[in-house]
């Protein structure tokens, strides 16, 4: 190609990008900046935004503040979605491989509470913890159990309820879809080899699949840990509202109140920053490790 | 000899196990969807009312804004699937079957960008949107999808790194330009792809919570979602859920999506598949 035309080239392909480009602009990079500039304001949306240094800052990390706060539940929020997510799925992941009839009927139950809007999910699990008239504790009850945990109603318990629901989240389901594939691309001559030398069910899983699915299990995680911060505020928000006692009060729940119940734009923005910070670093993680084993070209 | 097969009995029992579990929710909003409110708080509970109660599901189409918000949530994904099908593909097909000056930069920023949570960019697109006197509209959750969404240019560009530059090549010395090589030879082999972001768009759609929550408060432009969360009360007591109608609402609400699965789960596995790993 001559000079003229890898200029023509070029532009072609660059009006290819422009609806990107634009979108990138107004909706991507351009609000990360505007975020960060009005994080150093003080503005209701009322009257004209004020200057005010670093103060929110100063705020956000002063002892017993909203945001440290939100931190350590969205600390807490992604070691539990991370850890539920990746075992639930690899556990159903290894059941879909069984060589039998109707693993599309199996699948299809397996992965059809992931397609479930979060608002229906959390509408039946709020029923289904209740104290008093849950068929949870109603189960438990049942088993002998006599001191029944208040689920949504205690510090502790929501913990484990929000890793229970997890299970039913589409990140879950969409991890099973993925270790499913990961498990068909196992060389199948290695597993009638680990036949011949007798080996049982749980050695062939450690020695023969194990090595090929500890990439994808990293990817997953960190994957996950990146959508983690996505998907909180749809399972959160609609299940616990960020209680007890502001207890389950994630970080973009805690960016959602300032902005949206408080009108405290400057602060709000802050978080988003701080937020956007956090995701980098696990991102650029992110970029490190599946540069390693994901061959995008 | 064939030996009685234990192995496949033990097997099936606990996929049926987990098939039980994980099928579960969907179960439970389906029987307390046929519930009198008595019966939601009946204790102990029963796994199904004596008599189910089909008027909860008439009482919700005839009665609540249920077809409206349906109506909302449509056009949401009507206009955000054809927006971001025609926006990503055209985005995704520079990066894989051109060469230009900054491809594998701009492909970085788009993988990078795939990553930030809509929340960190939602304050400043709510304060361009209220400029504009597009709050309380279905406006800022339509428009945007016109500009390209980084997940789906991702997947369109996996696709289209398989179709062969040569066919492109052939195309250009008949005549065609990069538009024309575009429309008429790339987007018809793409088909599959197609259909996979479609459903991906429209459950992602069909789901979404926070951009209404925060652009919608009138409600008769709520999707599904946040009418769903407005919820049914006890007439003269607002403090009071009615259960039942709430879980007739959810059950027509998971309807859809597993209908779409039924239909389309070959596509939604290769979409899923996609983003995890390529050899």
């Amino acid at each position: 190609m001559n000079r003229a035309e890898r200029m023509k080239n070029n532009l072609a392909a660059y009006g290819f990008l422009s609806p990107w480009f634009i979108g990138f602009l107004l909706f991507t990079g351009g609000p990360i900046i505007a975020s960060l500039v009005l994080s150093l304001t003080r503005w209701n949306l009322l009257s004209p935004p004020e200057f005010i240094g670093f103060r929110n800052y100063i705020t956000m990390f002063s002892p017993g503040s909203g945001f440290l706060n939100s931190l350590r539940a969205t600390l807490i929020y992604t070691v539990i979605s991370v850890v539920v997510s990746v075992t639930a799925s690899l556990f159903m992941a290894t059941l879909l491989n069984f060589r039998l009839k109707f693993m599309g009927f199996f699948q299809f139950c397996f992965f059809i509470p992931a397609v479930m809007p979060s608002v229906a999910l959390a509408f039946v699990f709020q029923l289904i913890f209740n104290q008093h008239l849950g068929i949870l504790n109603y189960g438990l009850s049942v088993i002998g159990i006599a001191a029944q945990p208040n689920w949504l109603n205690d510090t502790f318990w929501v913990w484990v309820s929000l890793g229970i629901v997890t299970i039913f989240t589409y990140s879950t389901g969409q991890m099973m879809l993925i270790f499913n594939a990961a498990f068909k691309d196992v060389p199948q001559h290695l597993y009638e080899a680990a036949d011949i030398e007798g080996a049982n069910y749980v050695q062939r899983f450690w020695h023969v699949t194990m090595p090929y699915i500890s990439p994808i299990i990293l990817f997953n995680v960190v994957v996950g840990t990146v959508n983690s911060f996505n998907t909180a505020f749809s399972i959160v928000f609609p299940l616990t509202g960020g209680g007890p006692a502001n207890e389950t009060t994630v970080l973009s729940l805690e960016l959602y109140n300032s902005a949206f119940r408080m009108f405290n734009m400057g602060m709000a923005s802050a978080i988003a920053t701080v937020l956007f910070i956090i995701v980098a670093t696990v991102g650029a993680i992110q970029f490190r490790v599946s540069k390693k084993l994901v061959h995008y070209d | 000899m064939k030996t009685f097969p234990w192995l496949k009995i033990l097997q099936y029992s606990i996929l049926l196990l987990v098939a039980a579990f994980m099928m579960f929710p969907v179960f439970w909003i389906f029987s307390n969807s046929l519930r009198t409110l008595p019966g939601i708080s009946h204790f102990p509970p029963r796994l199904f009312p004596e008599t189910p109660q089909f008027s909860n599901y008439v009482y919700v189409l005839r009665n609540s804004n249920f077809l409206l918000y349906f109506r909302n949530t449509m056009i949401l994904i009507v206009a955000n699937t054809v927006g971001t099908l025609i926006s990503s593909s055209m985005v995704a097909y520079p990066l894989a079957q051109m060469e230009f000056r900054g491809r594998k930069f701009f492909f970085a920023l788009i993988l990078a960008t795939m990553m930030v949570p809509a929340v960190t960019t939602i304050i400043p697109q709510f304060i361009i949107f209220r400029e504009l006197g597009w709050l309380d509209s279905l406006w800022p959750m339509i428009v945007p999808g016109f500009f390209a969404f980084p997940y789906n240019v991702f997947l369109f560009r996996q696709f289209f790194m398989t179709i062969p530059k040569s066919l492109g090549e052939a195309a250009k010395i008949d005549g065609c330009n990069q538009w024309q090589v575009f429309s008429i030879v790339v987007v018809p082999l793409a088909k599959p792809v197609f259909i996979t972001i479609g459903v991906l768009s429209a459950i992602w759609w069909w789901n979404e919570l926070f951009q209404p929550l925060i652009y919608v408060q009138a409600n008769h432009l709520r999707p599904l979602t946040t009418g769903a969360l407005a919820g049914f009360r006890v007439h003269g007591s607002p403090h009071m859920v009615q259960w039942n109608l709430q879980m007739a609402m959810a059950m027509l609400m998971i309807i859809p999506p597993m209908i779409l699965y039924l239909v389309a789960s070959r596509y939604i596995v290769q979409g899923i598949k996609a983003t995890g790993l390529k050899e």
